[in-house]
């Protein structure tokens, strides 16, 4: 069954990590991002807001071959660890990776999900926050 | 320090448009068209474009960080997207006070549609300023 393949292909991806991606914190793209959520907190001229780290770098790895699976995607829920603040000029690496692959059945049919993790570490090789993603394809 | 168990915190009413979903979408680089393409959303079984899960963690982000200010740091957060919201329609973000442990104090924060539904439930842990 060719759904059950690309299960499986997805499945042998767990727990390999990506290859690491650098962005750095720039003024700009913080106002961008404080603008579009609509939060006008000053705070967020300087530092980062609870969610930007997924704007700054991906937080999924390209699994194209899932988006056989099924007709679309879904966020599922996101879960941020913060360890140290984020601020203007910070250098952040993201290396995600995927954590699980599982199938669930439930009325409306049958959907699956992808667990990311990420692990955002700053130029000096500190670790500043966490995030673990759950994506579904349905 | 002035937090207690069952303190509901001040409640946070957002009115995404569409024209505020392209422009997250640009900010975040999130280029998915069910939050842009009218027909293409409906094409995927959805009722029209819907809100960027994460646009709704921002607004609950905001619950959070407006609430506390700067007496203390936000530590963790957590989002669960139960059901989908549509542009032009009020997203109203609420949260209460569920557990205080020393300087930890834990919150549950959820962003209701106007009909009152739970489309997000979440939590936050924040670490307050001795």
């Amino acid at each position: 069954m060719a759904t059950t393949s690309v299960v499986d292909r997805l499945r042998a991806r767990v727990g390999h990590s990506a290859p690491p991606v650098s962005a750095a914190v720039e003024a700009g793209h913080l106002k961008r991002f404080a603008e579009a959520i609509g939060d006008p907190n000053p705070r967020w001229l300087r530092e980062a807001p609870p969610t930007f780290l997924v704007a700054l770098v991906p937080t999924s790895m390209h699994l194209a071959e899932a988006e056989e699976y099924g007709k679309g995607w879904l966020n599922g829920g996101n879960r941020f660890e913060y360890v140290e603040p984020v601020t203007v000029g910070d250098r952040i690496t993201a290396t995600g990776k995927v954590a699980d692959v599982y199938e669930k059945t439930g009325s409306s049919g049958s959907l699956l999900f992808i667990i990311f993790e990420t692990e955002y570490v700053n130029q000096h090789g500190r670790t500043v926050a966490r995030l673990r993603g759950t994506a579904i394809r349905r | 320090m002035n937090v207690h168990v069952g303190d509901e915190i001040p409640e946070l009413v957002k009115h995404p448009t569409t024209r505020q979903l392209v422009q997250y979408a640009g900010a975040q680089g999130d280029f998915y068209e069910i939050h842009y393409d009218q027909d293409y959303a409906r094409s995927v079984g959805l009722p029209g474009v819907i809100l960027h899960g994460l646009l709704k963690a921002a607004f609950l982000g905001q619950l959070v960080t407006d609430w506390l200010g700067e007496r203390g740091t936000l530590k963790n957060f957590e989002v669960s997207y139960r059901g989908v919201d549509q542009p032009g329609r009020p997203y109203r973000s609420r949260g209460r006070v569920t557990k205080v442990d020393g300087p930890l104090v834990e919150l549950e924060v959820w962003g209701e549609d106007p009909g009152g539904n739970k489309t997000t439930v979440g939590s936050a842990t924040v670490e307050m300023k001795g």
